[in-house]
């Protein structure tokens, strides 16, 4: 369980909010607070005021992947496979056993072509893969993804989203703009101006926004 | 005016883009894969990727523009209004366009993400160059602001607009449909003919075309996709 107590941080406002275990997205406009949400649960940013609990711990305490809106701003390792490993590396897992989970992740999501080219000549997806296999490659409890899928074309996002729902992640906690996506969480926020408006499993949330470009596309049109 | 690519090889670390084209005036969508040379082409017909091999000939064009896929990285000034001003362009005529008007001091990295995009796509736009190149214009758009932009695209009345984009639904009415399969550029035709033949078209656009089904009062319209609109009010 994660506990939102009394929250105050720029431009957000969280008085009292409850998120279960699964996978939660974080839907609304531009500049509505999701980044900032994001970044407290992933303790990137500490409340101004009240408390973030992820089962009973502050986020610091607790290992969390992260895949940011820009991803490239956060490659640290020129190289895509160091890049791939670091995160296993900085936990000082042993050295041996790094190249083979590397290769295994890669060719989860289709990258292994990209392991020994540098993380500078990769397009705009490609660096968001490399991104989510870096996050994953640790197993994290807890994966939070920012605007992550705005960078994939269709066919990759589905890749993501079939493999995301069979890793052992307890929290995945994700926002985006393809509210079809959003549509398959278990549990959604509808931020607007720093608050939240709407939560709930999606049917809830959704039908509050029937009359809204936020109503899912493949809910309009059912087959 | 004309845009026309000849013979166009563009080789990278054992990947490569080819082009023979011509871009008329209009409005152009290129879509394709993760990695498939979307921003590599953006950038050739912006002039700052040179080809191995081919030539690049352009009839009329004298002004161009690129709205860059990550827009972070078109900031040169400190401030909302700076950036503007660095376009060459008045801060009291476009803040309000933007709805930023209480972030004019604010820098433009501290953006969210959406509002980043909106303040680099409304100088792009103003700019209105004779080529107009835009590379994942519509990522971390909200919804409303997909649809505004679809409008204000549309709006340009002129020179040649080219997008390249993965969007699956919030797109614009397109004269042209273009696809990079392969490691090629293909030229997908008109609207909506073009339509049947985009190998990777998003799966919903697909169905919605091949059963040519309108959910009648006005689900199209109301859901924001004005590319799939014009081709049932064509019927």
């Amino acid at each position: 369980m994660i506990r939102i107590s009394g929250v105050r941080c720029r431009c957000l406002y969280l008085p009292d909010l409850t998120l279960p275990e699964g996978h939660t997205v974080v839907i609304g406009p531009n500049g509505s607070g999701k980044t900032t949400f994001l970044s407290l649960c992933a303790g990137f940013l500490l409340p101004e005021q009240g408390t973030i609990e992820i089962d009973n711990e502050p986020p610091r305490n607790r290992d969390v992947g992260f895949v940011g809106e820009f991803p490239e701003r956060l490659a640290l390792f020129s190289r895509v496979r160091d890049e791939i490993a670091s995160s296993l590396r900085f936990s000082r897992v042993p050295a041996d056993s790094i190249p083979a989970q590397i290769d295994a992740i890669a060719q989860v999501f289709g990258i292994s072509p990209l392991l020994d080219r540098t993380t500078r000549t990769l397009s705009g997806g490609e660096i968001a893969l490399v991104a989510l296999a870096t996050a994953l490659i640790s197993h994290p409890p807890i994966l939070i993804l920012d605007e992550f899928d705005s960078h994939l074309d269709w066919k990759s996002a589905q890749l993501v989203t079939t493999t995301l729902r069979s890793a052992p992640v307890r929290y995945r906690i994700q926002s985006t703009q393809n509210m079809d996506l959003a549509a398959k969480g278990d549990y959604v926020l509808y931020l607007d101006e720093g608050v939240v408006r709407l939560q709930g499993k999606p049917e809830e949330v959704f039908t509050a926004l029937r009359d809204s470009c936020y109503f899912p596309p493949s809910w309009r049109f059912p087959p | 005016m004309i845009l026309a690519l000849h013979d166009i090889v563009v080789q990278r670390d054992g990947w490569s883009v080819r082009a023979d084209a011509r871009f008329a005036e209009g409005i152009h969508l290129v879509t394709g894969r993760v990695g498939s040379g979307k921003s590599t082409l953006a950038h050739l017909l912006a002039g700052s990727v040179v080809p191995e091999t081919g030539r690049t000939v352009s009839e009329g064009i004298t002004s161009v523009q690129i709205g860059l896929q990550f827009p972070e990285h078109q900031v040169t000034a400190a401030t909302v209004a700076g950036e503007i001003r660095s376009w060459g362009l008045d801060p009291q005529v476009i803040m309000p366009e933007t709805a930023l008007t209480d972030k004019s001091g604010v820098n433009p990295l501290l953006l969210s993400g959406g509002e980043l995009r909106r303040l680099e796509l409304a100088c792009v736009l103003r700019k209105d160059p004779d080529l107009l190149l835009l590379d994942e214009p519509f990522s971390s758009l909200d919804c409303k602001e997909k649809n505004a932009l679809c409008h204000r695209i549309e709006n340009r009345n002129r020179g040649i607009t080219i997008i390249f984009s993965h969007e699956t639904w919030h797109l614009p009415r397109i004269d042209n449909l273009w696809e990079i399969v392969n490691g090629t550029l293909e030229n997908r035709g008109t609207i909506p003919d073009a339509l049947t033949r985009w190998t990777g078209a998003p799966p919903l656009l697909r169905r919605l075309i091949i059963s040519r089904m309108d959910a009648g009062d006005g689900e199209v319209t109301r859901s924001g996709c004005r590319m799939l609109d014009s081709v049932f009010s064509q019927q």
